[in-house]
């Protein structure tokens, strides 16, 4: 059986590891600090003011290509073909695009013709605007004025193999996943969807995994980056019936 | 076993995918290698046949530089060789991927997309059901361990003496091949882990 994947995002600004947006960053915190063993899944995300994907952020995705050996997805400013091979070439193995399929969808639909759509993962950062609606936010504070669903569909279209379902209100909350929007998401769509935004505890990833059929539970809160948390993260799932790897 | 006289295993290097994940596995395990992205790159070692991106157009390339030729060249002088995902499809006869096209027919087999009810790609940790006792690939992992696969097409008319892993999604699938010198992985090895790396390991002293 397929296992239901925990994922950890992990958000780097100048090449340094971030916490969650809507903290202050913290910088006792390195890439060293991670022991990523039960992990089934890393995301890297760089999420610099300027210079993105610099040479800075590109030696961390190398650092973790040569030292974790599960999937590997980055994202952050992607803005042409040349800079999804850079990507590859130290060691993502898909690659995360947000805004590019706003602003140039026939990019994503070449990127997935070349590497295939199971390479891809759409991520869409939703905000609520009155009860039970949602738009689709893009660059942090853009209104696309884009209904998720209808945003998803198109993103599929062009080629993504996977959605990345980010709650903006719920991000940095620790109060739990927006079930509502989730469901209203993956219920609507066929390619796998990870959830981000508002774990604070292993009773969320539960009641996500209960109330949604999500593929995985992304978290961003650094402590549940070691091994034992992990550990005990899983221990608890699977006490509560919930399919994940050990 | 004479580790000192094995040579470097030849990884096949057409441009796309994430090669750089696969080195990255061997350095972890010290096996040497060595990228092919032309036929005279080859050093007549163990030869992984990697690949991500499009069944077509993977085959379009690897003819197109007559590697295909090499690689069937290969398999008759009973030199191990290791698909992986999209390399592990192409050892088999055909594909419906984009249009239907050949592959490499070393094993009996043709390709077609998962069903449709359920979600596509299959992304994600699946067990093995290793299949019979005698299979150096696997040799040091327990059975049902888990492994990373990503991949939207499945094997059908397969010759099922040849499968030595089965994993369910849905229905079950082969995702293990060995048939003599040809050996062949639904998923990704270089991505699942200390079993992954085993796996590679494995086939660079046993296979």
């Amino acid at each position: 059986m397929l296992k239901k994947r925990i994922i950890l995002v992990l958000t780097f600004l100048d090449g340094v590891l971030f916490r969650t947006k809507k903290f202050i960053p913290d910088y006792r915190y390195t890439k060293n600090f991670i022991d990523l063993w039960l992990a089934d899944e890393i995301i890297l995300l760089d999420i610099s003011k300027q210079n993105r994907l610099s040479k800075k952020f590109l030696d961390i995705v190398q650092f973790f290509s040569l030292n974790c050996f599960l999937p590997i997805s980055v994202g952050g400013g992607i803005q042409s073909l040349k800079d999804v091979e850079k990507l590859f070439r130290q060691g993502a193995d898909k690659i995360v695009l947000n805004s590019i399929t706003y602003k140039n969808p026939s990019l994503t639909s070449k990127i997935s013709k070349v590497f295939g759509s199971q390479s891809i993962i759409q991520s869409i950062d939703c905000k609520k605007y009155i009860k039970k609606k949602y738009k689709v936010i893009i660059n942090n504070n853009i209104d696309t004025g884009l209904e998720p669903v209808k945003w998803a569909k198109i993103a599929i279209e062009n080629g993504c193999g996977e959605l990345l379902i980010n709650s903006i209100d719920n991000d940095g909350s620790l109060l739990g996943y927006d079930v509502e929007l989730i469901n209203h998401i993956v219920s609507n769509v066929r390619v796998p969807c990870l959830a981000l935004g508002g774990a604070g505890s292993w009773n969320h990833f539960l009641e996500l995994f209960e109330k949604t059929q999500i593929s995985a539970a992304c978290t961003q809160n650094i402590y549940h980056f070691t091994n034992e948390s992990l550990k005990s993260a899983k221990e608890f799932l699977l006490k509560k019936k919930i399919l994940v790897r050990q | 076993m004479h580790l000192s006289k094995l040579n470097s295993v030849d990884i096949i290097d057409i441009g796309t995918g994430n090669i750089a994940s696969l080195c990255s596995a061997f350095k972890k395990i010290n096996v040497p290698y060595n990228l092919c992205s032309e036929v005279s790159d080859f050093r007549g070692g163990k030869i992984i046949l990697p690949g991500v991106g499009a069944f077509a157009d993977f085959m379009n390339k690897l003819k197109r530089k007559k590697i295909d030729q090499y690689i069937i060249q290969k398999s008759k002088e009973k030199i191990s060789i290791l698909g992986v995902c999209l390399g592990f499809e192409i050892l088999f006869s055909t594909s419906t991927e984009h249009r239907l096209t050949n592959g490499l027919n070393l094993l009996k087999g043709d390709f077609d997309i998962i069903k449709s009810d359920l979600l596509i790609p299959h992304v994600g940790w699946n067990h093995c059901e290793f299949n019979f006792k005698r299979n150096e690939l696997f040799y040091d992992i327990e059975n049902s361990s888990d492994f990373y696969f990503t991949h939207s097409y499945i094997l059908k008319n397969y010759e099922k003496k040849y499968v030595t892993a089965f994993t369910r999604y849905g229905a079950k699938f082969p995702s293990a091949v060995n048939k003599n010198n040809i050996y062949g992985v639904q998923f990704h090895p270089e991505k699942s882990q200390s079993k992954g790396l085993r796996i590679l390991k494995n086939f660079y002293e046993r296979c």
